[in-house]
């Protein structure tokens, strides 16, 4: 890929590798609003998820109800992917993105 | 083990049922939330993503519903305990995202989320969907008081 090409002609090979690894482990699971789910469902699932405790979940689900959506984790793929199926287990709106889909 | 045991009018829930079983029936082939699988994944993964959410749903909505058996058309009473509640709660929200798909977004989500809905003024299915989306939030109210899996844990 042109991409790829450019990176070798601008980088070394170890920095280049380094700079895709760290972009490819960044990954954030968002909680998007939803008109339905009770606030105390959705701080208690936060709470259950992700340990948080009890004024962080709530902070994470205001953050939801007014603007939309929250980042409530940041990390490698894998367990972000698992994060959101735990979440959408629990019905709520839930999706993963990269820092490069911002 | 905590228990709580809800004895609910049989009168007024009854007729509630039929609304909900009638979303949860809907539920059998479909999510109640649109769930996308990650992105870039393969085929196989996408379909295995939403096969296994499905199955989980289902399995959620049995044990719900399987609590409205013949001992509760007798006694009225709802036993809730650890080892049936996140199911239950799980439940709750699938078929109230269902109620509201169907029949409750007209509503308006102020209307909804504050309760203040003229319910004489709606036909009866919706009257009856909006009956029943509000006794499954009570029931989601009462077993995150009651029996709040994090602090169970």
């Amino acid at each position: 890929m042109i991409l790829a090409e450019e990176t070798r002609t601008r980088h070394s090979p170890s920095q280049a590798t380094a700079t895709e690894t760290r972009l490819a482990d960044v990954w954030r699971v968002v909680v998007l609003n939803d008109p339905v789910n009770l606030m105390s469902y959705v701080v208690m699932v936060f709470k259950k998820v992700f340990g948080f405790d009890e004024l962080r979940a709530r902070r994470h689900m205001i953050e939801v109800h007014e603007k939309g959506r929250s980042i409530v984790w940041t990390g490698v793929r894998e367990q972000a992917e698992a994060y959101v199926f735990t979440l959408h287990q629990w019905h709520l709106n839930a999706v993963i993105e990269t820092d490069e889909a911002r | 083990m905590k228990r709580v045991e809800v004895k609910l009018n049989l009168e007024a829930v009854a007729p509630l049922l039929d609304a909900i079983k009638e979303a949860a029936d809907e539920l059998r082939p479909e999510l109640a939330v649109a769930s996308a699988p990650p992105p870039d994944g393969e085929p196989e993964f996408a379909d295995g993503w939403k096969r296994e959410l499905l199955d989980n749903q289902n399995s959620d909505i049995g044990v719900f519903l399987a609590l409205f058996d013949s001992e509760f058309f007798t006694t009225g009473v709802l036993p809730l305990d650890a080892s049936n509640s996140e199911a239950i709660l799980r439940a709750c929200a699938a078929v109230r995202l269902r109620l509201h798909a169907k029949h409750l977004a007209t509503l308006g989500d102020e209307a909804l989320e504050s309760g203040e809905v003229a319910v004489d003024d709606l036909p009866e299915s919706q009257r009856r969907a909006f009956a029943a989306y509000a006794f499954l939030a009570t029931l989601q109210e009462l077993i995150v008081q009651h029996l709040d899996p994090t602090v169970m844990e």
